[in-house]
């Protein structure tokens, strides 16, 4: 069974059947006849034969992979934000900022390339600006440039940001679970204010995965 | 001919009654009453404001309406009062303006009943233009809850099972006390609920109160209609909750 989670920018496909590992390939190389037979996220309902919304993927997903009944568990994609809580083995809140939380982790991608940062060798700064979303954000870096910032220091003031609304958009916990692209961030991970364990790209699969292994 | 007459909120029991002898045509214009794009409201009122009071403004332009009555008391919202001004500036109709605090309880059937949550809605604002007691109804064993005012647009209730109970402000109107804070405030600790206000509503500070209580609660806004994050962050929370949905959000 081909199980893929369609995020945004990248996606990530595993052949029950084949894959021992699953595989990530870049949302804009996918052939337009491709179909799964279970999937998640934004393309799921048109590329696949069954798809279920991202949060209940992600919650089964944290539920299978966390060893314990009560956690935080957020998702740092390209395009938005989710968190799910547990609290003894019970869903106790939820959340899914797809529109003030809009293209964070795009951005940081983008801005990387563009100004050929590695976030892997970025300090994390005493202070991060106030952003709510990857694209009305930039600005602040633009003026920070403009008033002497370097390019390195603004960005990285940016991603601390970012972070921080993150952390708070899941109830500001502190211990939280992370999924998502952004967990292979370093500089994002750092400047998270709490205790951070990482989860990877492939919660959401595992989510699929536990579905299908339960015949739900 | 009866006159046609619009009314916002729960106006008194009295001010019903009265407009049933008359026989006047009621027209509730927190719902949808015309078909036009909302932003034309913005000619009257902020574009970033409570998705229900805009619809009133947009009912109020599009509408021939012989007079209002337009509740301003706390069983409606501080905002009721300055779109009452609004509408005085707007048409040249009577505004009156009422403060709804009537306390003889009719009753909540329809908020504990088995029936898709979409026409029970429907038929608990029908209830506001009656004077009549409630036809009593089987209270259901329910599976989750539902807390909060009537969505501006009732697709939001779709995903919900037959068997859900609502509180809130829903259950104040069907109960003809609009202003009964205690009755609002009550809820259910051992049903999943969803505490739903709707966006820029000054309910959303009792919702995210009264969701904080709650050992099991999704606190959710929307403006005018629910986007598709809303929706799959219901259905979610109910699959995972172990409450059976009646539709599926394809994400």
């Amino acid at each position: 069974m081909l199980l893929a989670d369609f995020g945004t920018t990248y996606c990530k496909l595993l052949d029950t059947l084949q894959d021992t590992h699953p595989r990530i390939i870049p949302s804009r190389d996918l052939e337009p006849s491709f179909q799964a037979d279970l999937a998640t996220g934004h393309n799921a309902a048109r590329r696949s034969r069954r798809s279920i919304n991202e949060l209940s993927a992600l919650a089964r997903g944290g539920r299978s992979l966390i060893g314990s009944d009560s956690f935080v568990l957020l998702d740092c994609g390209s395009r938005d934000l989710k968190f799910v809580r547990f609290a003894g083995g019970k869903v106790a809140d939820m959340g899914w900022n797809a529109e003030c939380g809009a293209s964070m982790g795009f951005t940081i991608e983008l801005l990387a390339s563009y100004y050929r940062l590695d976030y892997a060798a970025m300090e994390v700064p005493k202070s991060g600006f106030s952003v709510t979303c990857g694209v009305l954000g930039m600005s602040h870096i633009f003026d920070a440039v403009v008033q002497g910032s370097t390019e390195e220091e603004a960005v990285a003031r940016f991603v601390r940001g970012i972070a921080l609304n993150a952390h708070r958009f899941a109830g500001a916990p502190e211990e939280l679970y992370l999924s998502g692209g952004l967990c292979a961030n370093p500089l994002f991970v750092a400047s998270l204010p709490c205790t951070v364990h990482l989860l990877g790209r492939f919660v959401l699969l595992e989510g699929l995965r536990q579905l299908q292994e339960k015949g739900i | 001919m009866g006159k046609r007459v619009g009314i916002v909120g729960v106006p008194p029991l009295a001010v019903i009654a009265q407009l049933n002898r008359e026989g006047a045509e009621i027209f509730d214009l927190d719902e949808p009453q015309v078909r036009a794009p909302i932003d034309q409201s913005a000619l009257w009122v902020p574009k970033v404001y409570c998705a229900i009071l805009r619809t009133v403004v947009l009912n109020c332009m599009l509408l021939p309406l012989d007079r209002i009555y337009i509740d301003v008391g706390p069983g409606k919202c501080d905002a009721a009062l300055y779109i009452a001004s609004v509408l005085e500036g707007m048409l040249p109709i009577p505004i009156h303006r009422t403060r709804n605090e009537d306390r003889v309880a009719f009753g909540h059937p329809l908020c504990t009943t088995a029936m898709p949550l979409v026409e029970r809605f429907a038929a608990i604002t029908k209830t506001v233009q009656s004077a009549g007691p409630h036809t009593p109804r089987e209270i259901c064993t329910p599976l989750c809850g539902f807390w909060g005012v009537p969505p501006r647009d009732f697709d939001l209730l779709a995903v919900f099972p037959n068997e859900t109970h609502v509180f809130g402000w829903t259950r104040c109107m069907e109960n003809k006390t609009p202003a009964d804070l205690e009755l609002e405030c009550r809820f259910d600790p051992t049903l999943p609920t969803v505490f739903f206000t709707q966006s820029f509503c000054a309910k959303a500070a009792l919702a995210q109160h009264l969701g904080r209580k709650h050992p099991q609660a999704l606190v959710i806004d929307c403006d005018v209609s629910p986007s598709n994050s809303a929706r799959a962050k219901i259905e979610a929370f109910l699959e995972l909750s172990g409450v059976p949905t009646n539709t599926t959000t394809p994400f």
